[in-house]
């Protein structure tokens, strides 16, 4: 056969080339061949630990199948965004620390609350978020991950992401690479839309879809979507942006309040606040502590032991005991232990015996009898003996026993009024410390609220503040959770180019600079720079800048900037971000946005 | 002049791939040694290339898309021994499609069909300094069609897919250096054969 030259062939369209991917089929195949290679393996039947890996990987191929059967749409074979965007949903945990490195908020204390909502699975909703935009969830939009259809309660947490303090908030990633050629994504408007069910990640039923109407500033008609790929740390290009719709609503929408991330929600009263709830606890730990001293020390006193009148006929012996040892028996004069009937062991000859020593302990009834062992040589006798009186020493125990026991029973009446006293004073305080923490609650969730109003104003001012003509609304078509982008790439600005050295406060040089973000202020555009490469600027745009470094962060204004390039010196001052901004609303005013 | 054929087109952008892109590709590529079913990210990314190069090679259609699909299957196959030589993961996938096509011309399953546009034979006539004329275009398909099978391997690979030689390079299994010495032979030989024509014409 020889060879064939052919001339401006018919190139193959770009859908016949996808529709051909079948990522599934080749992993079937790739499974089918494994098993048929360890078929054919001659030791295949002798080998069990083959046999079971084939019977597992069989069954694995079965389960493939029906994964595959389960998701794929006959109709529309996957496209390439549709499996690429799968990847971080289905290796949510797997890739979790992939996509921790991936997407870093630059600025600890910042970043963009996620709404969350609650909703029917199998009833679907329009959610509509903080700044007015609407999530359309058709009925039973979800599936586990076995691909079964779910049923009850969902949560679907949602970001939206509007200007350029939004972008450098969230940390993703702004950089595009297309086909080699890195450029930045001006964005008219990006989302960040997850689900959950019992905190278990969900999926969007392959037969359905999502729509997110988001509200845009960016009326222009040049945008892309996009959506993120944590996996391959890339944009994917998904389509033109054909969405913009004139979007001239303006109240009378069913209204669901999105719940705000309390730890995104704070500012410097909340934190104020948290911190005084916070101390509430220890506070009421050390009173316990104080009154538990207290208490144990008021004095104390040892119930006396009541004397025994010996019994005649019972044997006994006399032993001197220590009174330091034994306080309760210290009063008794001429005091004897009588061994007790329980004392099988016990014979006359124990008597007779001279034994070379006979030590006390405590017995089987604390302070009414005790353990005499008597010891000779090897031998060791342990009996149960009971201290006894007899006569005029039992008659005069007595007497020194009742004055006893009624100082005892006085010392004790009073030290339990203490007692009661002292709980009662500390349970006060303790209920002083609970309303204390309760009202401080109270004012938290106020606050909380207060700052959520001023947020929904703040967005509401916003689209309210540009005319009709420019509100637009972009429609995102979501198959998959994700972050998805309408953007229009970017290269990098042309025209000056500086070495620049960042000044703060006039004088002091910024060394270990981590972060360098220029940003646009005629587009909606953050270049995320590489802070050791040179900076380009188009002398006829406006500009300006934020810098991290060491955990802090440096702005340079507009004026600033302009000030700074124009006289071609390469040094741009910058001053330092309030430690107390700590919410993306101040960070856009420091930003001047 | 000739060397211009060795430094125009360097830059493409299928081909180049920033530390970032590579590093990324690396963790997938050890993702799919785990576990084949994470093997999705690279098939999508590279499918379409795939194709290219091997309907680039071949008459028939759908025998490009059966052996793409082949092509494909080998990789996964075979990832385990796939070893990172701070390449981009297509060129090796290009060697596995190179194998499978010249072993589908060697068992007669495919016809070896070589593809090219107008513009690419322009290209090569402008390389060896020939005006290009219409009467050219019969005279250079028939000299590239009786070349050796690695000549027409790098002409394709540098005039009709505009690859730079580094990817070319480890397609083929050569230094850069040798691709762009071999090339500079081929286009010398096209030259001779060009100039011998002009002159009988004349």
């Amino acid at each position: 056969m020889g060879t064939k030259f052919n001339i401006d062939r018919k190139p193959v369209p770009d859908e016949e080339i996808n529709s051909h991917k079948d990522f599934g089929e080749l992993i079937k195949s790739f499974k089918k061949q494994s098993i048929e290679k360890a078929r054919n393996d001659t030791h295949f039947l002798k080998n069990k630990k083959i046999t079971y890996s084939a019977i597992i990987a069989g069954a694995t191929v079965l389960c493939t199948v029906t994964y595959f059967s389960v998701f794929k749409n006959k109709e529309t074979k996957q496209t390439t965004y549709d499996k690429i965007t799968t990847i971080p949903v289905q290796t949510n945990t797997q890739n979790s620390k992939s996509k921790k490195d991936f997407i870093i908020p630059p600025i600890s204390k910042l970043n963009i609350p996620s709404q969350k909502f609650k909703l029917k699975s199998e009833k679907g909703a329009t959610l509509v978020t903080q700044s007015n935009s609407k999530i359309k969830i058709p009925k039973n939009a979800f599936v586990d991950k076995k691909g079964e259809n779910i049923i009850g309660d969902v949560e679907i947490q949602f970001r939206e992401f509007h200007n350029q303090a939004d972008i450098i908030a969230s940390g993703i990633p702004m950089k595009y690479d297309s086909a080699g050629i890195q450029t930045h994504l001006e964005s008219a408007g990006m989302i960040d839309i997850k689900g959950f069910q019992n905190n278990e990640p969900i999926f969007i039923n392959p037969k359905k879809e999502i729509t997110v109407e988001l509200q845009s500033t960016q009326s222009a008609d040049k945008f892309n979507m996009y959506a993120l790929d944590i996996v391959a740390q890339n944009w994917i290009y998904l389509h033109r942006d054909n969405s913009l719709k004139g979007q001239v609503e303006k109240k009378g929408v069913n209204r669901t309040f999105a719940q705000v991330d309390s730890a995104m929600n704070e500012n410097v009263i909340t934190k104020k606040l948290r911190k005084q709830i916070d101390e509430i606890p220890p506070k009421i730990d050390i009173e316990k502590a104080t009154y538990s001293k207290k208490i144990n020390q008021l004095p104390k006193s040892i119930e006396p032991t009541k004397p025994a009148k010996a019994i005649e006929g019972r044997p006994k012996f006399q032993l001197d005991v220590s009174a330091k040892e034994f306080p309760e028996l210290a009063t008794f004069k001429n005091m004897v232990f009588e061994v007790g009937s329980e004392n099988k062991n016990y014979n006359s000859n124990l008597s007779d015996i001279t034994w070379s020593s006979a030590e006390i302990s405590e017995g089987t009834q604390k302070g009414k009898n005790y353990l005499m062992t008597l010891k000779l040589r090897d031998r060791i006798e342990k009996l149960i003996v009971y201290p006894a009186l007899s006569g005029k020493d039992y008659n005069e125990a007595i007497k020194l026993y009742d004055t006893k026991y009624s100082e005892y029973k006085n010392v004790l009446a009073k030290r339990l009024t203490e007692e009661k006293r002292l709980k009662l004073e500390f349970e006060k305080k303790q209920a002083d410390y609970i309303a204390q923490q309760k009202k401080l609650n109270d004012d938290l969730i106020k606050e909380r609220i207060k700052i959520r109003q001023e947020q929904e104003r703040e967005l509401a001012n916003q689209f309210n503040s540009i005319g009709n003509n420019q509100k637009v609304v972009r429609v995102f078509q979501v198959s998959n959770f994700g972050i998805y982008n309408s953007d229009c790439p970017n290269t990098l600005p042309i025209g000056e180019v500086l070495h620049p050295i960042y000044i703060v406060n006039g004088n002091t040089p910024l060394l270990n600079v981590s972060n360098t973000y220029l940003i646009c202020k005629d587009k909606n555009l953050v270049y995320n720079l590489n802070p050791k490469e040179p900076l380009h600027f188009n002398p006829n745009e406006k500009y300006s800048m934020c810098i991290i470094s060491n955990g802090k962060t440096y702005l340079c204004n507009a004026e600033t900037f302009s000030k700074n390039t124009s006289n071609k010196q390469n040094k741009i001052n910058l001053s330092e971000l309030s430690s107390e901004i700590d919410n993306v609303y101040d960070f856009k005013k420091a930003l001047g946005i | 002049m000739l060397l211009n054929a060795v430094y125009y087109m360097e830059f493409s952008p299928r081909y180049h791939h920033t530390a970032d892109m590579l590093q990324t590709e690396q963790h997938l590529i050890e993702a799919a040694k785990q576990n084949p079913e994470h093997f999705g990210p690279l098939y999508d990314k590279y499918y379409k290339q795939i194709f290219g190069y091997v309907y680039q090679r071949m008459d028939c259609k759908d025998s490009a898309f059966d052996l793409t699909s082949q092509v494909f299957l080998k990789a996964l196959t075979n990832i385990e021994k796939y070893e990172y030589k701070g390449v981009p993961f297509a060129s090796w996938l290009y060697r596995i499609a190179h194998s499978e096509v010249m072993q589908s011309f060697r068992t007669k399953k495919n016809l070896r069909t070589i593809n090219a546009d107008i513009s690419d034979l322009r290209n090569i006539c402008e390389e060896v300094e020939q005006e290009y004329m219409e009467e050219y275009k019969s005279i250079l398909m028939s000299v590239i069609k009786n070349l050796p099978e690695d000549d027409v391997q790098l002409i394709e690979l540098r005039f009709f897919e505009k690859r730079p030689f580094k990817e070319i390079a480890e397609i083929l299994n050569l230094t850069e250096t040798n691709a762009k010495v071999k090339l500079y032979r081929i286009l010398e030989k096209v030259k001779k054969t060009l100039t011998k024509n002009k002159k009988h014409g004349n």
